[in-house]
């Protein structure tokens, strides 16, 4: 039997990752969970409604809860991840309608907060290519965001800025669900971007 | 004779006096007004006492009196003196019974909400007279005591809705006659409160300052004297108390040993605060507490040391560690329970820095902020580098979330270092399986710890690293740490990662933050990250099994708490339990030593 994926080596990694890359880094699969296609912008980040929280149950129900909002959450991270990248990279001027309206950017340690801001930021910021090779998301716990549900999505890649050097790059962010009777619609309440080598540049 | 206006008083009583009166005069002239009678003037000098008690009755009644005279005055003398005897010896009985005297009870609705000496200082400080609450206790959720008199209870009753709560919710009073509190009804003779005290003499530890009072009731002293002493007693209890805070004043008791007296309910004890507030040693093991709802009573002590083994309410936890964390949450800076010691107590007091509550000026609030940020980590870095990572236990919340990234880049030549991550890595961009992904995402703090158990043993450098502020609110703090560390593990020693850790922590109830979610990623530091770290030159270790404690060991131990906050107890046995392990001490000493601080460049804020 083959061995678990994640035991494998370096190689066949990658050769899974070319392989799978077809179906989920696609831009047009985040489609896929629409509803009706009509008016609905092509910029939101949208998911199925969400899981009622259920307060009731055994063990055994709470831990299915758990990995419920769990797979809530890749959903909504991957979702997110590919819209972000995006829209950064070829639809900037829609980009600031992920964000939350106070929402607070950090870019290598300035920090930008409110959508005019946001939007004179990312008007000024040069064009940019993104390859992100690594995600990580988790739901957070209700009592921090006061029921409000909450992911936090990490990821890390490559940029270039104007074509010019490669940076690596590792942003995070916290993304807040707006809940509708059909869908879900994501937005982001603060992200973090940082190069790896920000002390050099 | 005296008499006074008792609420409670019996016909019974009056008519004695009545008649005495009636002896010693010969005449009927003189009738009880409105059951208040005086002593004649010329017998009022000789107790001054009872000018003092006069204080309730109406002038008109005294002027009364002031027209007797007696009919013959030779007999009359000798009754005088007669009477003079008969009528000390019924003072003292009405003195006695006086102490029943008038007593109202002050009810406070859901007083179980507030502090109990806050509550108190503060109506105290509305009150226009000064007063000694007596038998404070609990009822459900009111909080309850007792005042003596009308005058007290009626400025009491003033007080209401005046003083104010945290939440700004204007505290309620209310005020009602009662029957004699407990402990005055029944308080203890004079002879056997001489007794107790010399018991509670002989009991007494004076070089330890503790006060054994195991088993009291059966103290083979009292039983001789046939003084009962029952500590569920409220009467008991407050006479212990009493004579805890009158004959033991210094050096003051610092530890108090109840043990197998049978206690059910702590409330008696809750004048401890007031009476012996230094105390931090506290034994009530083998009693019969049913809940930490008891030991809430006696909140206000500031215990290190605490044994509640042998009561009911420890076989209602499911597990030692909820046992050890609701006993926590009662006493924060307890070190030892049941004689063991606890791991080191993770507390940020997020009420003492104000700032975890809705911000309007995020630039004031930030120092602070910073400085809380600081604490937080190099408390963490402190337990996780250098202690056992176990101890991380009471900084997550119980539901809290880890997982661990490490990005792989084709390009990368060391892949293979990474082999003791490998697996725990998650990346859900690669993985696909929702199982693997829900089940690499470690769930509640015991997962948590124990997976971070695993992880290399590190060495962080705090000096170096850069913080990104990136949410506060009322609930919530996250923040990204940017920075390198050093594996220790044989294999890989000296090889220096760099890492993005971001966390998520939040304020509890007890105004204590935990992290709810960390997320960890791991890379190979670039060879400029490695250049500018750990800069800090290595000390010449020294030997660590020196017996004593050397200068330098007692300069790092005061270091600790100035800077940080931390209890120099504390932090002189977390680093003994550490064995003072001399490369790493040294370490974290000289990072105190430069501030340990972030570069300020580096650092950023909302």
């Amino acid at each position: 039997m083959r061995r678990h994926r994640r035991e494998w080596p370096q190689e066949d990694r990658e050769r899974y990752q070319g392989r799978s890359g077809h179906h989920y880094e696609e831009p047009h699969s985040s489609y896929s969970w629409r509803g009706s296609r009509g008016h609905r912008s092509r910029h939101d980040v949208v998911t199925p409604p969400l899981a009622e929280h259920t307060t009731a149950g055994s063990p055994m129900a709470e831990s299915v809860d758990f990995k419920t909002y769990v797979d809530q959450a890749c959903r909504a991270a991957e979702e997110f991840v590919n819209i972000y990248y995006e829209t950064m990279d070829k639809r900037r001027r829609a980009l600031t309608r992920l964000y939350l309206d106070k929402a607070t950017l950090i870019w290598n340690g300035n920090v930008v907060t409110g959508l005019d801001a946001l939007t004179n930021f990312f008007e000024m910021l040069p064009s940019s290519e993104f390859q992100v090779n690594m995600l990580d998301c988790q739901p957070v716990h209700e009592q921090a965001t006061q029921s409000q549900t909450t992911v936090l999505v990490v990821t890390s890649g490559t940029v270039k800025f104007d074509g010019n050097k490669q940076h690596y790059f590792n942003q995070n962010f916290l993304l807040t669900a707006q809940s509708g009777p059909t869908n879900t619609v994501w937005k982001i309440a603060s992200d973090c971007f940082r190069f790896q080598d920000w002390a050099s540049s | 004779i005296l008499e006074y206006r008792n609420g409670g008083s019996t016909p019974q009583g009056k008519k004695a006096n009545g008649d005495s009166f009636q002896r010693n005069f010969g005449n009927g002239r003189l009738h009880k007004h409105g059951g208040c009678e005086l002593l004649p003037s010329h017998l009022q000098e000789d107790d001054e006492n009872i000018e003092m008690r006069n204080v309730y009755e109406g002038p008109q009644v005294r002027q009364q009196f002031s027209t007797l005279q007696p009919p013959n005055r030779s007999i009359e003398l000798y009754n005088e003196c007669q009477d003079r005897i008969r009528c000390k010896r019924e003072m003292e009985k009405k003195m006695q019974e006086q102490d029943l005297g008038c007593w109202f009870k002050i009810t406070i609705p859901h007083g179980v909400k507030y502090d109990r000496t806050w509550l108190i200082n503060s109506i105290r400080s509305h009150c226009r007279v000064p007063f000694t609450p007596v038998d404070f206790h609990y009822a459900k959720y009111r909080a309850q005591f007792f005042v003596q008199d009308a005058a007290t209870a009626s400025a009491l009753k003033d007080v209401s809705y005046k003083v104010c709560s945290e939440e700004n919710r204007k505290i309620s009073i209310f005020v009602s006659p009662s029957e004699v509190p407990y402990s005055v009804k029944n308080k203890l003779k004079p002879e056997h409160m001489e007794q107790l005290k010399l018991t509670m003499k002989k009991r007494y530890n004076i070089s330890k300052q503790a006060l054994n009072l195991q088993k009291l009731r059966f103290d083979s002293d009292l039983m001789d004297c046939k003084v009962d002493i029952i500590l569920n007693q409220r009467s008991c209890m407050a006479a212990t108390l009493q004579i805890i805070e009158k004959n033991f004043p210094e050096p003051k008791l610092l530890s108090l040993n109840l043990r197998n007296n049978k206690l059910y309910r702590l409330d008696g004890l809750s004048d401890i605060t007031e009476k012996a507030p230094n105390v931090k040693i506290l034994n009530l093991s083998k009693n019969e507490l049913k809940s930490t709802w008891e030991l809430g009573k006696v909140r206000g002590l500031k215990l290190e040391e605490l044994w509640l083994k042998g009561n009911p309410l420890c076989s209602t936890f499911p597990d030692k560690s909820s046992y050890i964390s609701a006993i926590l949450d009662c006493f924060p800076k307890l070190l030892r329970l049941d004689g063991q010691r606890l791991t080191t107590p993770f507390l940020i007091e997020v009420e003492a820095l104000g700032i975890i509550k809705p911000c309007k000026e995020s630039y004031r609030g930030s120092e602070s902020l910073k400085s809380l940020v600081l604490q937080f980590l190099l408390q963490y870095y402190l337990i996780y580098d250098y202690g056992d990572r176990q101890g991380l236990l009471n900084a997550y919340h119980d539901e809290a979330c880890f997982s661990l990234t490490i990005p792989f880049y084709s390009k990368d030549p060391d892949v293979i270092s990474f082999w003791k991550y490998f697996k725990e890595i998650r990346n859900i961009k690669k993985l696909k399986d929702p199982d693997l992904r829900a089940q690499l995402l470690k769930y509640t703090k015991y997962e948590i710890v124990n997976s971070l158990s695993v992880l290399p043993k590190t060495q962080h450098d705090l000096n170096s690293c850069v913080v990104d502020l990136c949410i506060q609110t009322e609930r919530m703090l996250c923040f990204s740490v940017n920075g390198v560390f050093k594996e220790l593990e044989a294999r890989s020693q000296g090889c220096v990662r760099a890492f993005t850790r971001t966390f998520i922590l939040t304020s509890g109830n007890n105004c204590s933050l935990r992290i709810v979610n960390d997320e960890l990623i791991v890379r190979n530091a670039s060879p400029r990250e490695i250049q500018s770290a750990f800069y800090i030159s290595m000390p010449i270790p020294f030997s660590s099994s020196l017996p004593t404690i050397s200068q330098r060991q007692q300069e790092m131990v005061q270091t600790f708490p100035s800077q940080f906050g931390m209890d120099l107890k504390w932090s002189q046995n977390y680093l003994q339990d550490n064995e003072w392990n001399s490369i790493m001490a040294d370490q974290v000493f000289a990072e105190l030593q430069t501030g340990g601080k972030f570069p300020k460049k580096g650092y950023k804020q909302i």
